[in-house]
């Protein structure tokens, strides 16, 4: 029965119940909103990552630097454990990947670049939708040692250095020896990471080209890709359990600078744009219960008289709170998932981000934990703004009130 | 042992050039199922005086006896739960709680004694047959006339069948026939309850059928006749 004389009294006032119903319903739908945008974000930017350089790596126990993977070719017997790597049933792919970097000369232009030789049979696979290649072919996987060696290069570098498909270049780089060495090479295609800065200095070749070029069979990295179910922190552990001093195994996490500045960054974003809410919603609350408890009370005074606790008495202006909360939490709740269900049915696209030259598809993600999160976060908000507010119930003077 | 004892009670408000006393010296006592009108011009201290024996105030000094016992030095939870189960209010715009019910607004002190559904339904169909509103039980406060809304607030003072019933101008806002049927059904239910009775008001009518009358100036006991 306290419920039903709860929604009567939530109703008596209608338009300040549904003003305070829209301020929370709007905020839990810029959370939703605003949440599911950033979680997508997260989800995106693991994808690149894991799909760029594998769910777990394998580099040379001393490569590790401070803030991320030092990619000097350290890497030996790399073969063995590619090998060990490809009999697990848990792996879908072992990539070696050699970076090297040198000058770049296509007749009387130079550059310099950072390069990276991949396995040409198997890199290209794991890319998927990130993949773009807007001219020309990929790397050939199997070249007879009469072909000349191909190279993919950047869109900008191409561009810098005026090369076209088929064009023949030359890779200037040193060994550790010191002595200089060079390696003409015939571009096969340009590809697009959609980073500028990415784009106008790097370059892909063949493994093959690589250690030719720099005579010896190191690499920097083993990147391991897994099955989607395999639980990665276990298989790391186990991997370097496996080959302990031998390298150093690391998730995908420990060489995703991108992803984890640009989770920092949201996290706080988003943080301080939830605070703001949560505020807003707490004032919205604490006002509507104090306004109702101001203009009620002689009721209040009347149920005292009538021989109410005080806390009896609290109990139902909480109450009355609450199932406006509830109320408009369930609003929120819808508000939020019709507005993200419209702007993932409109397929809009975003402008390219500071640093990148293409946009992205808005998706927002609905999660339904996150919308739980969410709502029992924004109820509790509501307890606690009420909790404050009806206090004042409690110190209104009975016969003063009745007089 | 009568029902209520006051002996020397004085209460005042403010402090200072501000100070008022509202009640100086008052001493009455009122026996069990005594119908007693308090009468007095506006300031007299009337309401003053109902909010003491209602146990809605303090008096500051003098002794103020329920039944025989000292009601100086109770704390608020202990007048609460007194006029939970003893004392009836029925107040001059009679304070109907607007989103119960003239069902729910009879059965709340009832509920407030921890009583059953159960064991409520029938007293509360009683009362309400009682007050000829049983065709309204269903009805909001505000879908009410002032004189059923007056009938609601006395059987809510009544149900729980009090040994006092404080009356602030029960029939101040009513008309003439509804505040005699309201006057009427007050009298009734006072002898079928055996409960005392303190009523505060102006009215001739309402003074010509209590038992007693108290009079009330400048916040002293001016008058107790018969």
């Amino acid at each position: 029965m306290s419920l039903l004389i709860a929604w009567r009294n939530v109703i008596r006032d209608w338009r300040r119940a549904l003003a305070t119903i829209l301020i929370i319903a709007v905020g839990q739908a810029a959370l939703l909103v605003g949440g599911g945008f950033v979680l997508t974000a997260y989800d995106s930017l693991q994808e690149i990552a894991k799909r760029t350089q594998g769910q777990v790596m394998v580099v040379a126990r001393d490569a590790l630097a401070v803030g991320g993977v030092d990619q000097r070719l350290t890497l030996t017997a790399w073969q063995t454990i590619s090998d060990a790597l490809w009999s697990d049933p848990r792996v879908v792919r072992v990539l070696p990947r050699a970076e090297f970097e040198g000058l770049i000369r296509h007749g009387a232009l130079t550059a310099t670049f950072s390069g990276t030789g991949v396995d040409a049979q198997n890199e290209f696979k794991v890319y998927g939708p990130f993949l773009n290649i807007p001219q020309g072919e990929l790397l050939t996987p199997w070249l007879s040692p009469n072909d000349m060696a191909e190279v993919m290069l950047g869109e900008q570098l191409a561009q810098t250095l005026q090369a076209t498909i088929g064009d023949v270049l030359t890779l200037h780089t040193f060994r550790t020896d010191g002595s200089a060495v060079q390696l003409p090479v015939k571009l096969v295609g340009l590809f697009k990471t959609g980073t500028p800065e990415l784009d106008d200095h790097t370059l892909t070749v063949t493994l093959d080209s690589v250690q030719n070029l720099l005579g010896h069979d190191r690499i920097s990295v083993l990147s391991v890709y897994l099955d989607l179910d395999v639980n990665i922190d276990e298989f790391q552990q186990q991997l370097q359990q496996q080959l302990g001093e031998q390298a150093r195994v690391i998730t995908w996490l420990r060489g995703a600078d991108v992803y984890l500045g640009v989770k920092a960054l949201y996290d706080r974003i988003f943080s301080v744009a939830g605070l703001i809410i949560i505020v807003v919603v707490f004032l919205a609350i604490s006002n509507t219960v104090a306004l109702a408890v101001y203009q009620r009370r002689d009721e209040i005074a009347t149920l005292g008289a009538l021989g109410a606790a005080p806390l009896t008495v609290c109990r139902q202006f909480l109450l009355e709170a609450l199932l406006l909360g509830v109320i408009a939490v369930g609003a929120g709740l819808m508000l939020g998932y019709g507005v993200a269900s419209a702007i993932n049915f409109a397929e809009l696209w975003m402008p390219p981000p500071p640093g990148r030259s293409v946009g992205y598809p808005l998706y927002i993600s609905v999660s339904w934990v996150h919308y739980l999160a969410i709502a029992a976060g924004l109820l509790l908000v509501t307890a606690l703004a009420a909790l404050v507010s009806v206090r004042q119930a409690t110190r209104v003077n009975i016969a003063r009130a009745l007089s | 042992m009568p029902r209520l004892e006051l002996h020397a009670i004085r209460k005042a408000y403010g402090a200072g050039d501000a100070r008022v006393e509202a009640l100086r010296e008052v001493s009455f006592v009122i026996d069990d199922a005594e119908f007693v009108a308090i009468q007095g011009p506006s300031g007299s201290g009337k309401s003053s005086l109902l909010s003491i024996c209602g146990l809605l105030d303090v008096a500051d000094s003098g002794d103020y006896r329920f039944e025989g016992r000292s009601m100086s030095g109770l704390n608020d939870a202990e007048r609460c739960l007194l006029r939970r189960e003893q004392i009836g209010f029925i107040f001059q715009r009679h304070q109907l709680i607007p989103a119960m019910t003239v069902y729910e607004n009879i059965a709340y002190p009832l509920q407030l004694q921890g009583e059953s559904r159960r064991s409520i339904k029938p007293r509360v169909t009683t009362m309400l047959e009682q007050v000829g509103l049983a065709h309204r039980q269903a009805h909001l406060p505000h879908q009410l006339s002032g004189g059923e809304r007056q009938r609601v607030g006395i059987a809510r003072a009544l149900i729980k069948a009090p040994r006092l019933v404080i009356a602030d101008e029960p029939s101040a806002s009513l008309d003439h026939t509804h505040a005699h049927a309201c006057l009427q059904l007050m009298r009734e239910l006072n002898q079928q309850h055996g409960a005392s009775f303190l009523i505060a008001s102006h009215d001739r009518f309402v003074m010509d059928h209590c038992d007693r009358v108290l009079q009330l100036a400048d916040g002293r006991l001016a008058g107790d006749a018969a």
